[in-house]
């Protein structure tokens, strides 16, 4: 099954994947909308020690925040393998179990509506690739079998090895 | 094979969708002595305050039982298992033969024997049922009385505030959850849910219910709750909310293996062949005490109902214990987050990192041992709740980034980042 992917070396912390992360979740599914809407991005930024490390969902199989989810809106298809508590019959209650079960810490609370509830990618609900991935200039997002990203990474490695001797 | 599950909540669920998943020819039959679709206990105070109705407590859709082809008995009580027979026998007579016998009967509201206490009296918080006779009784209530303050007993007294009644809760330790929380978190706690006009009393024991004398039985006046403070309360409405025992009645003349619950090993089997169980029934390891015993929570009813499911399908698959100590709440407007030895103090060894902004109603304390995390409480800001769960489940050492985990920026990109 495909993957968002991240190659941390070329990620030069632009927050372009952010940007159209939230512009594709706003109502104008612009930019400009999605500040003006002040829709989430669900796409992570994080800054250690000066280098920029982009955290998103990796859409877990036996995934924490599904078995935590104590009203069952939290569910993973199993044709497309997206994690999401959004379009099921079930209601999210926002009682915060996924955000406490995510090694990943990308599950946030989502305060916008009448009752508050937990917010996650939802890989653009099957749009390929998802908006993050499309919006990198710098190629370090994918979206792609695991298997076929490290035979890419083990190329590059080689070719850096080629080019050092 | 034919797969008999007792229970129809997060545990036998899970397993029966697991069960379906790995073998499509088994036969799966659930039996409940309720007769509602799966639906979440832990929403209830939900349902009791009017923000949900029944079907939106429902944790599956409407057409599971038929898709995944599970045989129900809903509405069936089991009287007891002939674990030699291979037999589970109805309350109407009928005896369903297994081949494998998950055990998730959950677990029952503890009612403390109080001098006075008439078991119609009072109500617990468990089931749907449950839930429509506390609201019944609501119509005619202007007071009511919740035993216990851990997080059943604070949620109900939540939405019945709600509703419009007065509320009190009386609660015999010093402070609330104090099963989960420390005395400051409780406290902060305490005020939000004070806040939404909640009588909250604390340090005082329940000593006795009086029920109404002669003429006030006659307009069906309410009882009157007695404290070891000596003060007392009336109550029209009486809910209690001091625990949970494990339903192990029904298996207890088999000679399983009970202690407070159901003992299995790591693939969730009993003493006995052919019978599994799992959820709030079971006692099982809790992977930061190391300790075996009850973990009444969701989470791992669910992903012990899926080992167990794998093991009676006959794969090997073997748990390795949780977190038995992790709860979320939110009351007001406050979350909070406790987890693992969140109660650990530095008398006892433990190293205790603290944030307190009590102007943000920020409060975080981090329970460490040998630069392992092995704890945690977590008050206004519960982000990375998550990632600091992982680091206790996983046991990892910590030394190289101890002094980022209370920052505010800190994430899964700084552990990552010290461990590539």
């Amino acid at each position: 099954m495909k993957e968002i992917l991240v190659d941390f070396e070329k990620c030069n912390g632009c927050l372009m994947c952010v940007q159209a992360c939230a512009a594709e979740h706003s109502l104008s599914k612009t930019i400009p909308g999605a500040l003006a809407e002040g829709t989430p991005a669900r796409i992570f930024l994080q800054h250690v020690k000066g280098s920029p490390v982009p955290i998103v969902c990796r859409h877990c199989e036996e995934a924490p925040c599904v078995d935590s989810c104590m009203s069952g809106a939290m569910k993973k298809d199993p044709v497309t393998g997206i994690v999401t508590n959004e379009g099921n019959d079930q209601e999210c209650a926002g009682c915060w179990m996924c955000i406490m079960s995510c090694p990943y810490g990308v599950i946030i609370q989502d305060h916008r509506g009448k009752t508050a509830k937990a917010l996650k990618c939802d890989r653009c609900q099957g749009k390929e690739p998802p908006a993050c991935v499309a919006s990198c200039p710098n190629n370090a997002l994918f979206f792609m079998e695991p298997e076929e990203f490290s035979e890419i990474r083990r190329r590059q490695e080689a070719k850096k090895i080629l080019v050092v001797s | 094979m034919n797969h008999v599950i007792i229970g129809n909540s997060a545990a036998g669920v899970t397993a029966a969708e697991t069960l379906r998943m790995l073998d499509d020819q088994a036969q799966i039959t659930i039996i409940s002595d309720e007769k509602e679709h799966a639906y979440s206990r832990c929403l209830l105070p939900d349902f009791l305050s009017g923000e949900r109705d029944s079907k939106s407590l429902r944790i599956r859709d409407l057409n599971f039982y038929s898709q995944n082809r599970i045989n129900t008995e809903l509405g069936q009580k089991v009287v007891s298992v002939d674990h030699e027979q291979h037999q589970v026998v109805l309350e109407d007579g009928r005896r369903l033969q297994y081949d494998k016998l998950l055990v998730a009967s959950g677990a029952s509201p503890f009612i403390p024997p109080i001098p006075g206490l008439q078991t119609e009296d009072a109500f617990g918080l468990r089931t749907i049922d449950d839930a429509n006779r506390i609201l019944e009784a609501a119509k005619s209530s202007r007071n009511a009385v919740i035993v216990g303050g851990g997080f059943i007993g604070l949620e109900a007294a939540y939405a019945l505030r709600s509703r419009g009644l007065d509320v009190t809760v009386v609660e015999m330790a010093p402070q609330i959850l104090a099963l989960q929380f420390d005395e400051k978190s409780a406290g902060i706690l305490a005020d939000d849910i004070r806040q939404a006009g909640v009588n909250l009393i604390t340090g005082a024991g329940v000593k006795e219910i009086e029920g109404p004398a002669f003429p006030g039985k006659l307009r069906s006046a309410g009882k009157k709750v007695i404290l070891s403070s000596g003060d007392s309360l009336q109550a029209d409405l009486l809910i209690m909310a001091a625990g949970t025992s494990a339903n192990v009645a029904l298996v207890r003349d088999t000679g399983i293996k009970i202690n407070r619950g159901i003992m299995v090993d790591s693939r969730m089997r009993t003493s006995l062949p052919d019978i599994f169980a799992a959820g709030d029934v079971v006692e099982t390891l809790d992977v930061v005490s190391g300790s075996i015993g009850l973990t009444p929570i969701w989470p791992n009813a669910v992903v012990q109902g899926r080992y167990a499911a794998h093991n009676m399908a006959g794969n090997d698959k073997k748990y390795s214990g949780m977190i038995g100590l992790k709860n979320a709440v939110e009351f007001r407007a406050v979350p909070a987050i406790a987890m693992g030895a969140s109660r650990g103090t530095e008398e006892e060894g433990y190293e205790v990192l603290t944030l307190d902004q009590p102007a943000y109603q920020l409060y975080k304390k981090l329970i460490l041992r040998d630069n392992r995390l092995q704890g945690m409480i977590l008050v206004g800001d519960i982000k990375q709740a998550g990632v600091l769960g992982a680091l206790i489940r996983n046991k990892t050492d910590v030394s190289a980034y101890k002094n980022c985990l209370l920052q505010p920026s800190f994430s899964y990109a700084d552990i990552l980042r010290h461990s590539a």
